[in-house]
């Protein structure tokens, strides 16, 4: 008992830790929203009274709430897309997998591993070629369907029990709707994960729609902070406030969906 | 059964919600696939005619009317540029974006139908989409004028000439600029480019330390870097503080001290020529002097470097004027700075106390719907109006390297920051002065390579062995 | 005999039935993928073979990979590249492992606000993030404070001024960034383990040392080979902490293949297909790594 006291004692030692470490800068960004450029230059780290100066100097500055406006349509309108097509092909390649299946999925897995500097600019040439400059498609397009997803569903598919379908086959229903009524319900926990992880990428997504979006209509969160960046001054005050401000809704999506992370496979399928 | 199906459907509308209920994004799901659409047709006319008038062919005095009927014969699909509507890519909304802002509003008084549209680009996306498009072969996606580094003139203009115009014979008297300046984008003989900010070299000093150490900012004033180190040591031994920060790793001082004797990695052929360059061996051994004696410090970063300057841990610095508007953000240190030339390079020949850093100039690309129209329009403003950089240097403080703009009172003001001083007429007196220099076209190799060298050599490589090594790899990368 | 061939017959053409919807079922992502993926990809292969600058380029043959082999700055970067793999992604998995086992206990408080902490390095912007490490690793920065009134030091060491304590600085935000986002991948994989496992293991008197390595792992194995072929691939196209940490400095130190490769498109007189070509020898070396671990790890039992 009492070695399993301890046990538990040193762990909440390590996950504080660990977790302090892991907040700093978001302490750090919070509190540098609060101070004058120069202030946060010269290293101080204690709330200011410039938060109302920073905020009204960024909205200013910059257009955030078309920014927001349009990471969160094309960070959504992606996971959506993304999270319907790769876990339809994990699935596949998982429940119904024999050589063929699991050859085409290696061949997949190299798609991931050319650096995109490589491949931007014949995909650059395809989508100007289509007229696709400019476009929601051509934001998302490139990054609907990743080896990665299918891969983590596909992973994760394994540990689906067989014999479910087999049940559910018995009681007629068709596969489309195994994959739907067993398979989605049954893998919330791997649908939450997948979609923080998705809808960060797509948040962070920062070459590609600089390469294939001309105009200011198309600016998105980390756009801003770059040409907040640029410039012969930078205002750190007002750079750290668009810095949290891009970095929360990551956040606050993880926080939410954390919870089913761990609600556990049981619970729908019994 | 029905437990799983509500089950199913009760999961589907959760995960739907959490995507949906987050933060602002409650207008997303149905919504923004209706938005998708929009803007995907949107996205075509985006940026592009949204603001235009129709092209209105006489109304204006530019000779447009040419392009204005090609413009309906060859637009499809909306991609059409508009007789009197200009894109334009810069980054800086304080300063050149403002710049450009203004300009457009000094053209806008002849013409009245004129119309800009400023999209802010850092330098580097620009750079990104140039090089993508020009290999792509498509220029479609450019603006009709942008704002490039000096820097990178020779190597774009060079690796894509179908990507500029030639501005040889737009009517833009480029001896107005001073000539270092204007030699950035002068590629074959022929112009490519507008010059706008200037990137003269000033030395500041914090002339209150100075004076804790027994100086003046005259004893600073048109010495040789070896008085400068001796200088130096004084201060650092009296005050504590060294002289001179800059960032490990980047090769702005070495640059600079090279240009002030207007000597160049490249010889006139474009060849690298490091090993055996008098100037560039004696930039080294000063440099490592510098080091040496404690005199310069290098940090890692340009956050480092600006908070050396705020924080008060340097007595001074050397940079393009621009550094000047990083300098004033710590307004508690108003009235004690001063500006003056930096130091020259004792025993080299052509050495002057004048460099540049830095700067950039405007350049009208082949997309360019409208190129008579934008060829009038950097002609009347900032290669043609006073008055232009009369207004734009209070706020901004782009100082001008068009030359007629130095002699206006504007410039004479005196700056209350920098002890009463009239820092800008100084500084376009120093861009006058500045001997010009080859970048070449694999310039930022050579930077980079001589970086490399300059930081072994002060980790105890020698000066000989780090420059041929760096030549050796300048040249790998040229080869074809 | 004729009652077993019945049902055996329509066993088979619905084990066809089945096989074709599997094919139905990955055929959107796998046809998006050969669009937007692969057709580059061959363009970009193609590319690798030709030689010149900017847009002036010819047939070259095999001239690009020879080069590539003689170029010392490629080849510091390889190694660094390799430097990094080595350390960095072992200590992260087993870190992520160990606290996505410490944060799938069911009776600890305050799980969420655990969770989300952790995870909140990978969400953070890079700009921030850069920013934060360079001046918390400075000549007078937090570390070094740290150092000099424990007495460790005398006075403020450069750590990102120095080869090797550059990399280590390197290796440090590659974990701190990381291990958060490869635990999520765990978290989700715990998961599909039944609790009851754990619950028995307790009852057998199994050590939390013992339950981690006799359960955990061999249970997460599909998630491990994962996260393994993601960080290795992470690792070898690595690009932004060199880019934005170090500059890939001091010298080239701290250099990564991908940020040289950058540096040549964007940043230099752009040689297309010599960037190909060293992205295509990344390419085979994820490849033949991806291919040692499916096969090591990657079995149905």
């Amino acid at each position: 008992m009492t070695k399993t006291k301890r046990f538990r004692v040193l762990m909440y030692i390590v996950l504080t830790i660990v977790s302090l470490i892991s907040v700093f800068p978001l302490y750090w960004m919070l509190m540098a929203s609060t101070n004058k450029s120069v202030d946060v230059s010269r290293g101080r780290m204690l709330p200011g009274t410039n938060f109302i100066e920073n905020w009204k100097a960024l909205f200013a500055q910059q257009n955030v709430k078309l920014a927001m406006f349009n990471s969160f349509k094309f960070a959504v309108i992606l996971t959506l897309c993304a999270l319907v097509i790769c876990s339809l092909a994990g699935y596949g390649f998982e429940i119904y997998h024999d050589k063929h299946k699991d050859f085409v999925f290696s061949i997949l897995l190299l798609g991931m591993m050319v650096p995109f500097v490589a491949t931007m600019i014949p995909l650059f040439r395809m989508f100007t070629a289509v007229n696709l400059q400019n476009t929601t498609l051509g934001f998302i397009l490139p990054t609907i369907s990743t080896p990665f997803l299918i891969m983590m569903f596909r992973q994760n598919a394994r540990a689906f029990p067989i014999d479910i379908i087999e049940a559910a086959r018995i009681d007629g229903l068709n596969e489309v709707q195994i994959f739907f009524r067993m398979f989605v319900p049954t893998m919330k926990s791997t649908y939450a994960a997948a979609m923080t992880i998705t809808f960060m990428n797509a948040w962070n997504n920062y070459l590609w729609p600089k390469v294939i979006m001309q105009g200011e209509d198309s600016l998105t969160m980390p756009m801003l902070v770059a040409n907040l960046t640029e410039g012969y001054v930078t205002d750190y005050g007002v750079l750290m406030l668009a810095v949290l401000l891009c970095s929360l809704p990551t956040v606050i999506i993880f926080f939410l969906l954390q919870k089913s992370f761990a609600e556990g496979i049981t619970g729908a399928v019994k | 059964m029905k437990k799983k199906i509500l089950a199913t459907l009760l999961c589907v509308a959760m995960s739907a919600t959490m995507l949906t209920g987050c933060g602002g994004g409650n207008n997303s799901g149905g919504d923004a696939n209706s938005d998708a659409n929009q803007n995907a047709d949107e996205g075509n006319n985006a940026g592009t005619d949204e603001t235009d008038p129709a092209p209105a062919e006489g109304e204006t005095d530019t000779p447009s009317e040419e392009e204005g009927g090609e413009e309906g014969g060859t637009a499809e699909g909306g991609t059409a540029e508009g007789g009197n509507s200009l894109t334009v890519w810069c980054w800086d909304p304080a300063f050149n974006m403002y710049a450009m802002e203004e300009a457009a509003k000094v053209y806008q008084a002849d013409h009245p139908d004129f119309n800009i549209d400023v999209v802010e680009t850092p330098w580097d996306d620009i750079q990104t989409k140039l090089t993508t498009a020009a290999t792509s072969n498509n220029y479609d996606t450019l603006p009709d004028i942008f704002l490039m580094q000096d820097n990178a003139f020779q190597k774009n203009v060079i690796s894509y000439p179908d990507a500029f115009m030639d501005l040889t014979d737009s009517g833009i008297d480029f001896s107005q600029f001073a000539e270092a300046k204007t030699a950035y984008s002068v590629i074959d003989g022929k112009n490519y480019g507008v010059p706008f900010d200037n990137g003269a070299v000033v030395a500041a000093y914090r002339t209150d330390v100075l004076k804790e150490a027994g100086f003046t900012i005259d004893d600073f004033t048109d010495i040789t870097w070896d008085e400068y180190i001796e200088k130096g040591k004084v201060v650092l031994e009296k005050t504590g503080k060294p002289l001179l920060s800059c960032q490990a790793g980047e090769s702005d001082v070495i640059m600079m001290m090279m240009q002030s004797c207007g000597a160049s990695l490249f010889n006139d052929e474009g060849k690298p020529a490091m090993v055996d360059n008098a100037e560039l061996k004696k930039v080294m051994e000063t440099y490592k002097a510098l080091v040496d004696a404690g005199v310069l410090i290098e940090v890692n970063d340009w956050d480092q470097y600006v908070a050396t300057l705020t924080n008060e841990t340097v007595a001074g610095t050397i940079n393009g004027c621009w550094i000047m508007a990083s300098i004033q953000t710590a307004e508690d240190q108003s009235g004690k700075w001063g500006i003056t030339n930096m130091p020259s390079l004792a025993g080299i020949d052509n050495a002057t106390n004048y460099s540049n850093n830095g700067g950039s100039s405007w350049c009208i690309t082949s997309n360019c719907k409208n190129p008579d129209l934008a060829k009038d329009f950097l002609a009347s403003t900032f290669a043609g109006s006073v008055p232009f950089y009369e207004t734009i240097l209070p706020s901004s403080a782009a100082i001008a390297t068009y030359l007629p703009a130095g002699d206006s009172d504007v410039y004479n003001e005196p700056a209350e920051f920098y002890g009463g001083d009239a820092v800008f007429a100084k500084i376009v007196e120093f861009a006058g002065k500045t001997p010009s220099n080859n970048t070449g076209v694999f310039y930022y190799e050579a930077r980079n390579y001589i970086a490399t060298a300059m930081q072994n050599v002060i980790g105890g490589g020698s000066i000989e062995d780090e420059i041929k090594a760096a030549q050796e790899q300048v040249e790998f990368t040229m080869q074809e | 005999m004729s009652e077993a061939n019945g049902p055996k017959k329509r066993k088979m053409s619905l084990e066809k039935r089945h096989n074709l919807t599997g094919w139905a079922f990955l055929a959107p992502a796998t046809i998006m993928i050969a669009i937007m993926s692969f057709w580059p990809m061959i363009q970009a292969l193609i590319l690798s073979f030709q030689t010149g600058k900017a847009n002036n380029l010819e047939f070259g043959g095999l001239t690009n990979y020879i080069r590539m082999f003689k170029d010392k700055v490629f080849m510091t970067s390889l190694g660094n590249t390799f430097l990094y793999l080595i350390i960095q992604v072992p200590i992260m998995l087993v870190l992520a492992l160990m606290l996505a086992q410490m944060l799938n206990n069911k009776d600890l408080r305050g799980k969420g606000i655990f969770r989300t902490a952790i995870f909140l390095p990978c969400a953070t912007s890079l700009v921030s993030y850069a920013i934060i490490f360079r001046s918390l690793f400075g000549v007078d920065g937090f570390i070094n404070s740290v150092l000099i009134n424990l007495g460790i030091l005398d006075k403020g060491y450069n750590f990102l001024g120095n080869a090797f304590s550059a990399k280590v600085v390197i290796i440090i935000a590659l974990v701190w960034r990381w291990t958060g986002y490869n635990m999520v991948f765990y978290l989700a994989g715990l998961q599909n383990i039944e609790y009851s496992v754990y619950e028995a293991a307790k009852i057998d008197g199994a050590s939390p040392m013992q339950t981690f390595f006799k359960i955990t792992v061999p249970l997460l194995k599909p998630t491990i080979v994962m996260t393994a072929i993601m960080s290795t691939n992470g690792t070898l196209q690595l690009f932004d902490e060199s880019v934005n940490l170090t500059k890939g400095g001091p010298g080239q130190t701290t250099l990564t293949m991908s940020h040289y490769i950058y540096d040549t498109v964007f940043k230099f007189v752009p040689t297309f297909g010599y960037a190909s070509a060293m992205s295509f020898l990344i390419f085979i070396i994820v490849a033949i790594l991806a291919f040692i671990q499916m096969k090591v790890g990657d079995k149905r039992d």
